[in-house]
């Protein structure tokens, strides 16, 4: 099986090295522009690597666009040429400015890796879209301690587009947002020239959606998500990357953990879910985001950032 | 088995539960509480403790001396920091970090070798330079973290896991390796040279929950049944917290570990913990 990797930062390596450990029989080649990481690509790694796709006419079975947003249409527009079998591109395809698309490929999927989170799971599988009255919906951490240099301290960046895409990508999953409003937006700069603090509120064919993302948040170690559900009956569900609890009113009705959902992987890197991604774009990509849904999550970041 | 005081709670680490560790984090603000926590923790009789090379971490080890019979264990890189550079000027700065942080003898030495070969691997004993305090003693322990042992894993560059062993012993040090997949790492670690793996530590989950432990549980059972020629230690034994602490001792002490490391942020629980594992 052939694959090809644009960009070989941080996300291009860990889907490099879980594909890698998943299946040893994979062929890989790697576009990386910067002169020095190709050459240390090169000694370092057993692929093929390259400074540009201009020579690559053959298709690949996968691609992955693990690049900055700026350049994941161009690269996509080129993999889609050459008639590549799956097309992976890292979460938020294109940044909030892309929202629209004259075609919508079916073998074009997104980095919406949080979808394989086992609590994520657990409520895609146990509560109906329609009972859900209200939603509220966060991701904190402390990513950015200094202004960041390049594309990452721009328009492309900002909380926003980098983790806020990864919380309106799970509630669209799970909830599915339509004829959507932009009731209020509220943004802040604190390190960045661009949003580090961000809070929204939608409304959606009756359901009030509200977020709250925030990157500079210095007593927070690990990145974290957590959501919060309003039911039709009365219930409440809380869950973060780790428990989910139902509550009636004030009372925990039940607690369930990552332990009881446990699932288990071949091999190990970051998360479950990383490796659940992976496997799920090796096989019959179930679960992956869509590019549809993808293009709605950037609609939605960009009525709120025009707000 | 020898019993090793964890860090996580230092840190606010919690795998199981995330406002636990936010809420544990809080009783050890400063250097002065971590360090009475792990002196009296010494003094109830665990074997060492395990400190990771965060800013706290490596000021502790540079900064306090602690009982020579006691065990440090040191494990490195801290990867939010790294992690936050890439985030803020990519990947390229990690190696430009390196090279501004480390001596101009181990530059021209291990640099001259990166040039000429421009193979990763001579980066090793750099980053054990810039992660290491010049005070830690030698004989103990200095371990390479899971996201950094589990990456080379998938890369399959485990001639860079050799030459960290390798170098960790070069400098007076006992290596050892956290992974979440000891099975793969086990296999090419038979391969390494003999005397290096000799002191190594391979240090890896298991609990009776079967929590984050992987492939599976009846795999790593296996695998801690088979034979080695380095030593064991299991980590998460209480599956973060969640676990009823009785039964998971007695699971764990069926097991032919030859070491245990878990994390408390209380006296009483490291005192009963220790207790049952030694009755």
């Amino acid at each position: 099986m052939k694959i090809l990797i644009y960009g070989f930062g941080r996300m291009g390596l860990t889907h490099y090295s879980i594909l890698n450990a998943l299946n040893p029989n994979l062929e890989f080649t790697l576009i990386e522009p910067n002169k020095v990481l190709s050459v240390l690509l090169k000694s370092n790694l057993k692929c093929q690597v390259l400074k540009n796709d201009t020579t690559l006419t053959d298709s690949f079975d996968i691609t992955l666009i693990t690049t900055p947003p700026f350049l994941h249409q161009e690269f996509l527009n080129n993999s889609l040429k050459r008639g590549d079998k799956k097309i992976f591109i890292e979460k938020p395809f294109g940044g909030h400015t892309n929202f629209e698309s004259e075609s919508l490929h079916k073998n074009v999927f997104i980095g919406y890796v949080l979808r394989f989170n086992p609590c994520i799971q657990w409520v895609k599988s146990n509560v109906d879209p329609a009972d859900i009255l209200s939603v509220k919906a966060q991701y904190l951490s402390n990513t950015i301690e200094k202004k960041p240099k390049g594309w990452r301290n721009g328009a492309f960046s900002g909380v926003l587009n980098e983790m806020g895409s990864h919380v309106i990508d799970l509630v669209n999953y799970l909830v599915s947002i339509e004829d959507y409003e932009v009731v209020q937006t509220k943004k802040e700069s604190v390190v960045s020239d661009v949003d580090d603090i961000v809070e929204i509120e939608l409304l959606s064919r009756g359901k009030r959606i509200f977020f709250l993302l925030n990157w500079v948040k210095k007593d927070v170690r690990k990145p974290m998500f957590g959501l919060e559900f309003e039911l039709k009956d009365g219930r409440r569900i809380a869950l973060d990357q780790q428990t989910i609890n139902i509550f009636k009113g004030e009372k925990l009705l039940e607690k369930l953990s990552v332990i009881d959902l446990a699932e288990t992987v071949p091999f190990y890197l970051r998360g479950v879910d990383f490796t659940k991604q992976m496997e799920d774009l090796l096989g019959n990509s179930e679960t992956l985001c869509s590019m549809s849904e993808a293009l709605k999550v950037n609609g939605i970041m960009n009525d709120a950032l025009e707000k | 088995m020898k019993i090793i005081l964890g860090d996580n709670q230092f840190f606010g680490i919690n795998h199981f539960d995330l406002a636990k560790g936010v809420q544990t984090k809080s009783k050890f603000l400063d250097l002065k509480s971590i360090r009475a926590f792990i002196t009296d923790s010494l003094n109830l009789g665990m074997d060492g403790f395990m400190i990771n090379s965060n800013s706290l971490g490596y000021r502790l080890i540079s900064e306090y001396q602690f009982d020579d019979s006691k065990e440090i264990h040191y494990s490195i890189p801290y990867p939010h920091k790294y992690a936050s550079m890439v985030n803020e000027n990519g990947m390229m700065s990690l190696f430009s970090f390196i090279v501004k942080n480390t001596s101009w003898i181990s530059n021209i030495k291990c640099g001259l070798k990166l040039v000429a070969t421009q193979n990763l691997v001579h980066l090793t004993p750099l980053a054990l330079d810039i992660e290491v305090p010049s005070t830690l003693s030698r004989g103990s322990y200095i371990y390479l973290q899971n996201i950094i042992t589990d990456l080379l894993i998938g890369m399959k560059r485990f001639d860079i896991i050799e030459q960290f062993v390798i170098s960790c012993v070069r400098k007076g040090y006992r290596p050892g390796l956290i992974t979440l997949n000891p099975i793969l790492l086990d296999r090419e670690i038979r391969k390494f040279k003999k005397t290096v793996v000799r002191d190594l530590i391979v240090c890896f989950n298991i609990n009776a929950e079967g929590f984050n432990v992987f492939p599976s549980l009846d795999a790593i059972e296996d695998y801690i049944e088979s034979e080695h020629d380095y030593k064991l230690m299991g980590m998460s034994i209480f599956a973060s917290g969640a676990a009823n602490i009785n039964e998971s001792i007695e699971y764990i002490k069926s097991l032919k570990l030859d070491y245990v490391i878990f994390g408390t942020s209380q006296l009483r629980n490291v005192k009963s913990n220790m207790e049952l594992l030694r009755s």
